[in-house]
């Protein structure tokens, strides 16, 4: 390599450069930064080179490798020039034919990147959304060089503006240019960087002036750093230059992370070349100038990001911050004056004078000029490196960057800063992203990290997990610092267990601010943030945990136990089942599962499970056991009589009892103040029990046989049973206690359909859902005939549906949903069993005029008001049709779906001979306020969540009443505490339920399974009857599973209970056992 | 000469005094632990703090490292100050109770009751005696090693120091008062024994975990005897 010796050299060189590159050839781009490497990068590498030269393409095709360009979730991915296609994760199958397409200048349109919005194919990197709605000012450079190529970074204009700064040769320009630019130190602090500089060129330069490049990047989840470090280093050497010119430096240093192997590499590549090629030494250019760079590898101390401990650190000492005053800029390394930048804050440098001052602060806010790098991991779709202007909202980031989430779970929080920043919740999204506005709400922009967390997500442990990381990388100097933080961590530890009580967080709140005031270093007073700031906004998680030992993200171990029986609102333990089901003991299953659940059989056909949605195996990604089809599995094996329930008497005092309402809600509570002892009579308006199970729910799904035979063996000599007697009409609460019960639990049910707010939803052939189904399972009648719309996306409008087109006289059934099949709240294999049956489904459609005022409060969505209300058609007083009109999805509200708008001008009419509405149904509860109750405006009781207390005394209430329409599992749940509630009450004790952890106490041998089996085991679904077989009849569609099926579905199990039950020493010998191995 | 306005006295003092030297001059007391006449100041313990600057930027800093600045306005015992060093306080005492120097501290701070999980450590990394081994004895036998909650004090990779003259200097300027330079195994202790005259074994129960090396010990042999 030839020392340039002077600026026109190094035009010269660029030139001939840019003369010898012919720009027609297209060129391969392979992303090769430390994710690329991750992901497989390298092995495409290898064999785009072997087969451009065994296919003699070497003149067609060109390759480049480069550093990270920021879709890592895309990874290992592959651009072509200069077309700009774009393939994400790309094989080594595909790869070859990437290179064979790009010769002969075509695109593979079957790889191209996908929109999961449009469902379409992309093809230009440009016009991805997670690309085209960045600005990518810094991240561009690092598609267009090879990283260890000096020549490449010339070619796109590398080290040109040197030229400018040399000619000018005038230091206090350099700093103007800065100043004016307004560029801010993106290391976190925000620190104009213009100012700094000034303050450095004022100091007397008799002993020399440093320059240090800060890229100790530690934060957990932050790697932009390291992107720039790896694609890009000389755009930080010509920082550091351009720095020197205007500071009048003599050396620089970069202070590199050694944890970061690629970014060392390629940046004592690009030093070795800078010297070589004489931009580096004594007289850089011929012009007279020296300034050298040498690299400082760090050991790892995270604090050593501190400027104070990375001097120190750079002067071989133990990295341990220092007072300041005096500032590094008046006595730095080894007592010289230093400015220390970030790696972002010199590739912004060069930037700068690339695109002059005035250029540069175009973008961005004002005193918040210029792009950002932002790492963003976390629950989103798109993690990656993406690069926006300054003052963007979080909102863009997240949903239109990010994607949203990457479940069903809501976002719900974004951290910022790392371990100094603090979380932002989901409501404070419109925040823009600058170094104040952040501050002010209690985070810091830090170096860019960002993560977005969900509700799977638990603050307390985020605040645990940062405070863990805080501990072991605390310098340790001020004893606030390490011994709070450490203390800090024990008190998260206690409420992460659930051992802490109220007073543990006001200690915890009064620590955290006294380790943010009273230390010396960035490093601990930004320390407490994480606490702080969930503390802030997320105090009723830590609430939750320490009063009702509760954790609702099912992250704290000591508090969930195992996931699928945590979720179970009755406590199942289902491990323990599953177990025994492996092991071929069904009558003990059948035990287990009766001992939590009065409502097996039922449960095993209609139950939403919670369960499945939270077992190990769906959560790391693979699918859920089938726990539902077990607990059918088993229920259809053993006869009820083998459960003998515990009758434990407690009630002495031979209260009586009241239970309006004979739903599962009514029945579970009934049936456990019976083993508890007390004479309960059971009130309800229909002729017979059950409820919703009876009434509403299909016999395909839930056979009568089935059912009837159930509530038989919860009836007992405790329970009498008045049916045909409605509250408010035949009784009334004074009626009940003056016949001298004791206490009253009030159970029934929510089962009054809400309304269109439609003019003419009165004609004939308009019917409620729950009149229609009522009608039949109760009565036999079939209310549809002809052509039948069906409006509501919830289980009772798809129960309708499938009732409605198995009976005689229906042609059609057609479902109508205002927002798409993915938003649907009914469960997705109902929806898909609907379809099969023929049901037509018309998604993005709402009825036009209709006002869903009523039902989207139900739901908690806000709906603007409609205007001008068009009676829905009829002929001679009976619906003829419908008008609807399209919907598309709009914004993305608060609770993260996003809300259906209409599109003008896409009105159209569907013929219906009967209309169902499904849209919703709230409690029939009209009468419970003239008895002394208080009534909320949705028509349900006022109830204390915990006791289930109305504001009657002896009056309690629970179920689909007090929740609205909820599943068949939260009423036989709310039943049982009814029923511990009320005797607690009768037995006068404080009637509050104690925090109950359910943590699993019995060890059960796990099965012996090699993994190839459980490597190959897939989830078992029930069969099912065939689609064509099951119209016009109402025969059990699913079916049960096979004992074979049973136990293999049984063996998948991942057995979570074992953490917590198995023995000692067996964990132990184990320990031994690898340490011997290890040894 | 430089002016400052200390608790609103306005005192001169030379450039480089430090807060802390400027706020006794004054008469101000201010608590400290890791700071010590002829030793360089370290600012550890952060018992030291003072308020400096007005609201809204006003912050706490280390008086015992803070350079006295032209026209800087000081509150030693503001009610930001104590409640800091209340809560120092309460944290010194749930690490080392048994130190007879951060009990009187935490009396006279009106300390009643820790919050905290009683520990019983016997250092509360202060730095004095390495600061006095260096910059007094000349000597550099003992440093910090390790970070965060795995800071330690001791001698290289746990060998006797050949420069340790065994002068005990570490031992009298701890205020822990717990044998800063205790060792389980005599030959690679670095000072000459133990001149506490309270050995931690009189109170076994609760330090299970120390080991104790004096020997012979009086305290044990006065305890065997009976």
């Amino acid at each position: 390599m030839l020392r340039l010796s002077s600026i026109d050299e190094l035009k010269e060189l660029r030139e001939v450069l840019l003369d010898a590159s012919d720009k027609s050839i297209p060129c391969i781009v392979i992303p090769t930064g430390t994710c690329g490497q991750a992901s497989g990068a390298s092995d495409l590498i290898r064999v785009a080179k072997r087969e451009i030269l065994a296919k003699g393409l070497t003149r067609k095709v060109r390759l480049r490798i480069t550093g990270c360009h920021g879709f890592c979730q895309m990874e290992p991915s592959v651009l072509v020039e200069p077309r700009r296609v774009f393939y994400p994760r790309v094989g080594l199958k595909e790869m070859e034919r990437i290179v064979e397409a790009t010769a002969r200048d075509e695109v593979l349109m079957d790889i191209l990147f996908v929109d999961p919005e449009t469902g379409k194919s992309v093809e230009k990197q440009d016009d991805i959304p997670f690309f085209n709605k960045q600005i990518r000012r810094l991240l561009a450079w690092n598609e267009k060089v090879d990283p260890i190529r000096i020549y490449d970074y010339i070619k796109v204009g590398g080290y040109s503006v040197l030229a400018e700064v040399f000619t000018k040769g005038n230091a206090a320009w350099v700093v103007e240019e800065v100043k004016r630019s307004g560029l801010r130190g993106r290391g976190g602090g925000g620190f104009p960087t213009g100012l700094k500089w000034e303050l450095l060129a004022k100091q007397p330069n008799d002993r020399g002036k440093f320059l240090v490049c800060n890229a100790d990047e530690g934060d957990p989840g932050a790697y932009m750093d390291r992107s720039v470090l790896e694609g890009n280093p000389h755009s930080i050497i010509e920082g550091m230059i351009i720095g020197a010119c205007g500071t009048g430096a003599t050396e620089g240093v970069v202070y590199a992370r050694n944890e970061y192997p690629v970014a060392v590499k390629h940046l004592n590549i690009a030093l070795e070349q800078a010297h070589r090629l004489g931009l580096l030494g004594e007289n850089i250019l011929g012009t007279g100038f020296s300034f050298d760079i040498k690299m400082v590898k760090g050991a790892g101390a995270f604090v050593c990001g501190e400027e104070t401990a990375l001097i120190r650190s750079i002067e071989g000492k133990m990295g341990e911050p220092r007072q300041r005053p005096p500032f590094p800029v008046q006595k730095g390394i080894e007592g010289k004056p230093t400015a220390i930048n970030n790696v972002e804050t010199w590739a912004n440098i060069t930037l700068i004078f690339r695109l002059g001052a005035g250029e540069f602060a175009k973008i961005g806010t004002r005193n918040n000029a210029g792009t950002k790098i932002f790492s963003l991991v976390g629950k989103v779709k798109n993690t990656g490196l993406v690069e926006v202007p300054m003052g963007i909202s979080i909102n863009e980031i997240v949903y239109n960057l990010g994607g949203g989430s990457t479940g069903k779970a809501k976002i719900k929080a974004v951290q910022t800063g790392g371990p100094s920043g603090g979380c932002i919740p989901a409501d404070m999204f419109d925040l823009p992203v600058d170094y104040d506005s952040l501050a002010q709400a209690g985070s810091i922009m830090g170096s860019g990290g960002m993560i977005v967390m969900d509700d799977n997500t638990c603050m307390v442990d985020v605040a645990k997990y940062f405070m863990n990381f805080l501990k072991d990388e605390s310098c340790g100097k001020c004893f606030t610092c390490r011994k709070g933080i450490q203390r800090m961590h024990e008190i998260l530890e206690d409420v992460s267990r659930g051992r802490a009580t109220l007073e543990h967080l006001d200690l915890l709140k009064e620590l955290a601010e006294v380790v943010k005031d009273t230390t010396m270093c960035g490093l601990g007073q930004t320390a407490s943030n994480p606490v702080l700031s969930t503390l802030r906004y997320f105090r009723h998680e830590y609430e939750r945990h320490v009063v009702d030992k509760k954790c609702d993200a099912f992250v704290c171990k000591d508090l969930v136990g195992v996931p699928c029986q945590a979720a179970c609102p009755l406590g199942t333990e289902v491990w323990r089942y599953a177990a025994l089901i492996e092991k071929g003991d069904y009558v003990e299953a059948y035990r287990i599962i009766r001992e939590a659940n009065p409502f097996p059989s039922v449960c095993a056909r209609v139950c939403d499970r919670k369960c499945e949605t939270r077992c190990n195996h769906a959560v790391s990604g693979g699918e859920a056991i089938a726990i539902r089809s077990l607990k059918r599995f088993v229920t259809d094996r053993v006869a009820p009589e083998v459960y003998k329930p515990l009758r434990t008497h407690t009630n002495i005092g031979g209260g009586r009892v009241a239970v309006v309402g004979a739903g599962p809600a009514g029945l579970a509570a009934a049936h456990y103040l019976s083993l508890s002892g007390y004479k309960v009579t059971l009130i309800d308006s229909e002729n017979e029990p059950g409820g919703m199970l009876l009434s509403c729910i299909p016999s395909y799904r839930l056979p009568r046989d089935v059912l009837r035979k159930e509530i038989e063996s919860l009836l007992d000599y405790n329970i009498t049973l008045r049916c045909g007697t409605s509250l408010g009409r035949d009784i009334t609460i004074d009626e009940i206690f003056k016949d001298g019960f004791k206490a009253v639990f009030l159970a029934i049910g929510a089962d009054k359909s809400w309304g269109l707010g439609l003019e003419g939803e009165k004609v004939k052939g308009v019917h409620p859902s729950m009149q229609f189904l009522k009608a039949f399972n109760l009565r036999g009648e079939e209310l549809a005939k002809g052509h039948v719309g069906i409006v509501g996306g919830g289980n009772s409008a798809v129960d309708a549906a499938r009732v409605a087109i198995r009976q005689k006289a229906v042609e059609s059934v057609t479902l109508l949903y205002r927002r798409t099949s993915r938003e649907m709240p009914a469960y997705a294999e109902e929806v898909e069993a609907a379809m099969e049956e023929g049901i037509i489904l018309e998604t993005l459609v709402s009825p036009v005029k209709i006002r869903y005022i009523e039902a989207a409060k139900a739901e908690g969505v806000r709906v603007e008001t409609f205007v001008s209300p068009i009676k829905i058609d009829a002929k001679h007083g009976h619906l003829a049709d419908i008008r609807c009109i399209r919907n598309e999805l709009g914004e993305t509200d608060s609770s993260g779906r996003r809300k259906p708008v209409p599109i003008p001008g896409t009105e159209f009419t569907i013929p219906l001979d009967r209309l169902i509405v499904a849209i919703g149904e709230r409690p029939d509860s009209d009468c419970l306020a003239p008895m002394g109750l208080d009534v909320t405006k949705s028509g349900t009781p006022r109830v204390d969540a915990q006791t289930l207390a109305t504001t009657r005394p002896g009056v309690f209430a629970g179920g689909d009443l007090v929740t609205g329409p909820n599943t068949v599992v939260d009423a036989i749940a709310a039943g049982k505490k009814a029923a511990g509630v009320i005797d607690r009450y009768l037995r006068g004790q404080e009637f509050r339920e104690p925090p109950d952890v359910r943590l699993p106490r019995f060890f059960m041998e796990p099965a012996t399974i090699s993994d190839e089996d459980s490597e190959e085991a897939v989830r078992v679904e029930p069969a099912a009857l065939p689609a064509e077989s099951r119209r016009k009849n109402f025969a059990e569609v699913e079916m049960s599973l096979s004992t074979e099926a049973a136990t293999r579905e049984a063996r998948r199990c991942l057995r979570c209970d074992l953490e917590f039950t198995r023995p000692e020493q067996n964990g132990q010998a184990e320990c031994a056992a690898v340490e011997e191995k290890s040894a | 000469m430089i002016t400052l306005r200390i608790n609103g006295l306005d005192v001169s003092v030379e450039k480089g005094t430090t807060l802390l030297e400027a706020a006794r001059f004054l008469g101000f007391a201010i608590p400290t632990l890791c700071h010590m006449d002829g030793l360089s100041p370290y600012g550890a313990c952060r018992l030291c703090v003072v308020e400096i600057g007005e609201a809204p930027k006003a912050k706490l800093v280390s008086s015992c490292t803070y350079p006295a600045e032209e026209g800087l306005k000081v509150r030693t015992t503001s009610s930001r100050v104590l409640r800091a060093r209340r809560m120092i306080l309460e944290l010194l005492l749930a690490s080392c109770p048994q130190s007879k120097t951060i009990q009187d501290l935490a009396s006279k701070h009106g300390i009643r009751r820790q919050r905290f999980k009683q520990e019983y450590e016997d250092c509360i990394l202060c730095g004095l005696c390495v600061r006095m081994c260096e910059e007094q004895m000349m000597a550099k036998a003992i440093g910090f090693r390790n970070r965060g909650e795995n800071r330690e004090i001791g001698t290289p990779f746990d060998v006797k120091s050949d420069v340790c003259r065994l002068c005990g200097g570490c031992m009298y300027i701890c205020p822990v008062c717990q044998l800063r330079c205790t060792y389980n195994e005599p030959e690679k202790a670095i000072c000459g024994g133990c001149m506490n005259l309270s050995p931690p074994c009189i109170e076994k129960e609760p330090f299970d975990d120390m080991m104790c090396y004096m020997d012979p010990c009086v305290a044990c042999e006065i305890q065997n005897n009976k």
